[in-house]
């Protein structure tokens, strides 16, 4: 479904909700507006199962007034609508308390190129229906070929195109065009009632970068394949290796509690820690908005405070947290172009790859460990415990001997930050929140 | 036009959602919201293939656009016939409300949070942090297919929901508590008061800054009522959504009548409780719900059916037919889903432990269709010797489904139902479930703790 220039029409209705906010009485105002539209196919066994093409808008805004803080949000953009929830906002913050820090941020005056980040892919809107139905036809087939395969989830392609607009009454206007691809399949392998499953996903800005359905196919069925007939193994505290994939949830571990707005809120073991050690020198991680063509990068956040690149752990010294604009002044430290909405997201925010290769880190180990999936949750960061339910590869003598089923790991965060002895060179920025292979001395490995 | 190109169905879901909010920190009303959702979907469904278009521009072009995206599923064929719509009887109303809240002043409904705010922060000085929120929406749906089906429902829902941490001597913990359902503000006075949700959120904060290292292991598990229902909701429930059993992917795919667990272990999902957060008066694909037997004395009964589904497999609807929003295909997904109550003494099925874990709150868990489940405990006890010990701290368990379910010892006669306040999610999209259970021992179970 193709969108119809839309670019200015967003641009004036984020700019009315403003005036129209202050008409009623409000000391600042900000509105969002997105317009996106979607499409995806899921095709399992070769036939095609689901295909949505829709397009929809959202605004969202919020009234401060006498520092009193007011939301609301809407799909329903009727003008009557809309001007009921900015009369009902400006109303309604009246009957919050003031609160010193409430408030816009002041005008960004460091504009960031956003041509040079490369979000959008032009040709994403130009690609037909069937082309794109036959790539994910085409990796599941790959993949069935495979007779291990006993089963599949099927394949999916996702094409997303966003624009997003803001408007603030501190005289800010800023708008964005970024698209969204990706190519997916699940599988399973085994007889009934001994199934093991995984997937894999190849997602990027831009279309010609997907990784070509032979690549996405072969590592979903490496990855399924190699856990059948597993063991389990009895407890003990043995070294663990994280793939990649499983490095990206301990770096969104780290997100969770070095956010501003968990710092202020006490609801982090890391809120006053600042400038102390918490990892091992091998530890560098970064927030960066900046990066061109990376899944993580945009001008500016919903405040309209420019992104940037920020070090918050450098070589296991924790320099900073992430703010919004509210997290910074609770906390008299800068913002630094994280907010979303009414809180606060990660950018590109990964760990700093190392020189290892992965085989390398295996071919280190006596006894292990390698983590590939974990479920549940079982994330605190109150305390930085973690526990879940995890499967992985159990390694003797360097080489992968055996996979392992319906374990559990369990640790604190800050323990594995000062007890990874070695990074991988594997960081891909697959997802915006990662990190490459990293080993960790020892963690509880829960079994028989 | 959305039967232009042929196809079995159509059918048009149309949404107006309004939802408002209050969040109380640091001693202060911080921020308060209202959202409107509103839009329309329409879906086609041809033999298993389905297209799917929305939108939330009710212009005539816009409507035409949605139409004929969602046509474009199909390649040629017949159109079905429209037929005349009737519509759908569903139970009596579920929601039977006295004071609703979206019609609720705002003064009011910041008295409740305040009540729960201050409770809670009078429970001990060792609780340094609080924050509640209030939440409340009331979605209308209307739903019409060219079998003639259509239905209306208007879904109310509240929660109340606090948050405590509390510190000692540098370490932190954190609490949670809350209640709510379809029902009016009424429920806050008679059943669940904001005083008892702030307190117990207290409590459990209070409780962790005083609990052990939960153990590592292999070892016997009982669960107390309510909460831990968390587990059927993961090892059963899930797996027996007809989408996955339709695909084969799900282990009980060939074992309709077969036994599965425990004679001990009946199972039922039943979207026609009044007032419950899972309830509705008709599914949101127009079909009036029913009360679902799934586990029959440890047999596998039904699976939950979607519309898609019960064609395919020729199996009859029960009204599971669920979805988040207008912009968003309905599956197979579960209401309230909860273990019979059986025979056992609570006491005595404590009593039977020698060494094991009482599993009491829970944060949630994760199934995958081979049977492999999770559920992460947030509080619970240490079992010696047949008495509850030392409370102990955040542990996942780990299980294969039909291996625990075979293992389920005892079922106590204490059935109660967990916080009416959890949500559920799949192929990302959630919806407000409850769930429920009486004491349960499971005889063995992997725990992931680190001691």
């Amino acid at each position: 479904m193709r969108r119809e220039a839309p670019r200015d029409s967003l641009v004036a209705l984020a700019e009315r909700i403003v005036n129209l906010g202050k008409r009623y009485g409000a000391d600042e105002a900000e509105a969002t507006v997105s317009d996106g539209c979607e499409f995806s196919v899921d095709v399992r066994h070769g036939e095609v199962e689901n295909l949505v093409e829709a397009g929809s808008r959202f605004l969202s805004f919020r009234v401060i007034k006498d520092q009193r803080t007011a939301q609301a949000a809407s799909s329903d953009l009727q003008d009557e609508t809309l001007r009921r929830l900015v009369e009902n906002a400006v109303r309604r913050a009246a009957f919050g308390n003031r609160d010193e820090c409430a408030g816009l941020p002041p005008l960004s005056l460091e504009p960031v190129d956003i041509a040079s980040l490369r979000l959008f892919d032009p040709q994403v809107a130009e690609i037909q229906t069937d082309q794109k139905i036959g790539l994910a036809r085409e990796t599941e087939r790959i993949a069935l070929e495979d007779r291990r395969i006993t089963n599949s989830h099927g394949a999916s392609l996702i094409t997303d195109e966003v624009t997003t607009v803001l408007a603030s009454s501190n005289g800010f206007v800023g708008s964005y065009d970024q698209t969204f691809c990706s190519l997916s399949l699940g599988l399973q392998a085994g007889e009934t009632d001994e199934k093991v499953e995984d997937s894999w996903v190849s997602v990027d800005r831009f279309f010609q970068n997907l990784e070509p359905p032979e690549t996405v196919a072969r590592k979903a069925v490496e990855r399924t394949v190699r856990q059948l007939h597993p063991r389990k193994i009895r407890t003990q505290e043995v070294a663990v290796i994280f793939e990649p994939g499983m490095t990206d949830w301990l770096v969104g571990f780290l997100f969770a509690c070095v956010s501003g707005v968990a710092v202020y809120q006490k609801t982090t073991f890391l809120a006053e820690r600042l400038g102390e050690r918490i990892g091992n020198e091998k530890i560098t991680v970064i927030d960066d908005g900046l990066t061109p063509g990376k899944l993580g990068s945009r001008p500016f956040d919903s405040e309209g405070v420019a992104c940037r690149r920020t070090v918050v752990l450098d070589q296991g010294i924790l320099r900073s947290f992430l703010c919004n604009t509210y997290a910074g002044r609770k906390l008299n430290l800068p913002t630094t172009g994280n907010a979303e909405g009414s809180g606060v997201a990660p950018n590109n925010f990964f760990l700093l790859a190392g020189s290892a290769t992965p085989q390398e880190i295996i071919a280190s180990t006596e006894k292990g460990l390698i983590l590939t999936r974990t479920i549940g949750h079982g994330l605190n960061p109150v305390s930085g415990d973690f526990s879940r339910g995890a499967f992985g590869l159990w390694v003797e003598g360097g080489e992968v001997a055996f996979p392992v089923a319906e374990v559990t790991i369990s640790g604190n965060l800050e323990q594995v930050l000062r007890n990874i002895e070695i990074v991988g060179n594997d960081l891909d920025f697959r997802a915006p929140v990662c990190g490459p292979t990293v080993k960790v001395a020892a963690l509880t490995v829960a079994g028989e | 036009m959305a039967l232009s190109r042929g196809g079995d169905i159509s059918e048009i879901y149309s949404e107006y959602r309004i939802t408002s909010f209050i969040i109380m920190e640091e001693d202060i009303i911080k921020e308060t919201g209202e959202s409107v959702s509103s839009g329309l979907g329409i879906r086609v469904i041809s033999g298993e293939k389905t297209g799917y278009s929305y939108t939330n521009d009710f212009s005539a072009d816009r409507l035409r656009r949605a139409a004929l995206a969602a046509a474009a599923i199909v390649q040629a064929g017949k159109s079905a016939r429209l037929s005349r719509f009737k519509p759908a009887a569903g139970p009596e109303n579920l929601y039977p409300l006295v004071r609703p809240a979206h019609q609720a002043s705002l003064q009011d409904k910041i008295e409740l949070v305040r009540r729960a705010y201050s409770s809670c922060q009078k429970a001990d000085p060792k609780i340094k942090k609080v924050k509640v929120l209030l939440q409340d929406n009331v979605q209308h749906i209307s739903v019409v297919n060219s079998e003639g089906w259509s239905g209306y429902d208007a879904r109310p829902q509240v929660k109340l929901i606090c948050t405590a941490v509390a510190e000692k001597s540098g370490r932190r913990e954190y609490g949670f508590s809350g209640g709510g359902g379809r029902v009016g503000l009424e429920y806050f006075e008679k059943t669940l008061s904001p005083e008892r949700i702030g307190h117990e959120a207290a409590a459990e904060a209070l409780l962790l800054l005083e609990a052990v290292e939960a153990p590592a292991g292999e070892m016997p598990v009982v669960l107390a009522p309510g909460h831990a229902g968390v587990l059927v909701h993961e090892a059963v429930g899930h797996l027996l959504e007809a989408d996955f059993n339709r695909k084969k992917t799900s282990i009980f795919w060939d074992k309709l009548g077969q036994r599965v667990g425990s004679s001990l272990l009946t199972i039922y999902d039943d979207p026609t409780i009044p007032s419950f957060r899972g309830s509705y008066c008709i599914d949101d694909e127009g079909t009036p719900p029913r009360k679902t037997l799934l586990i029959d004395r440890g047999v596998v009964c039904s699976f939950l059916q979607d519309r898609l589904s019960s064609r395919l497999m020729g199996l009859p609807l029960t009204g599971h037919g669920r979805r988040q929003d207008y912009t968003c295909i309905p599956i197979p997904r579960m209401s309230n889903t909860y273990v019979d109550r059986g025979q056992d003494d609570p006491q005595d099925i404590i009593k039977s432990v020698v060494k094991g874990i009482y599993a009491e709150k829970f944060e949630g868990g994760q199934v995958e269709d081979s049977g492999k489940f999770t559920f992460s405990i947030s509080a619970g006890y240490l079992i010696e010797e047949g008495r509850l010990t030392a409370p102990i701290r955040q542990a996942t368990l780990i299980g294969t489904n039909i291996d625990i379910l075979q293992k389920i010892e005892r079922v106590g006669a204490d059935l109660s139902f967990s916080l009416q306040t959890g949500t559920c999610s799949k192929d990302g999209q959630e919806v407000p479930v409850t769930d429920g259970c009486p004491t349960i021992k499971i005889s063995r179970m992997t725990v992931g703790g680190r001691s």
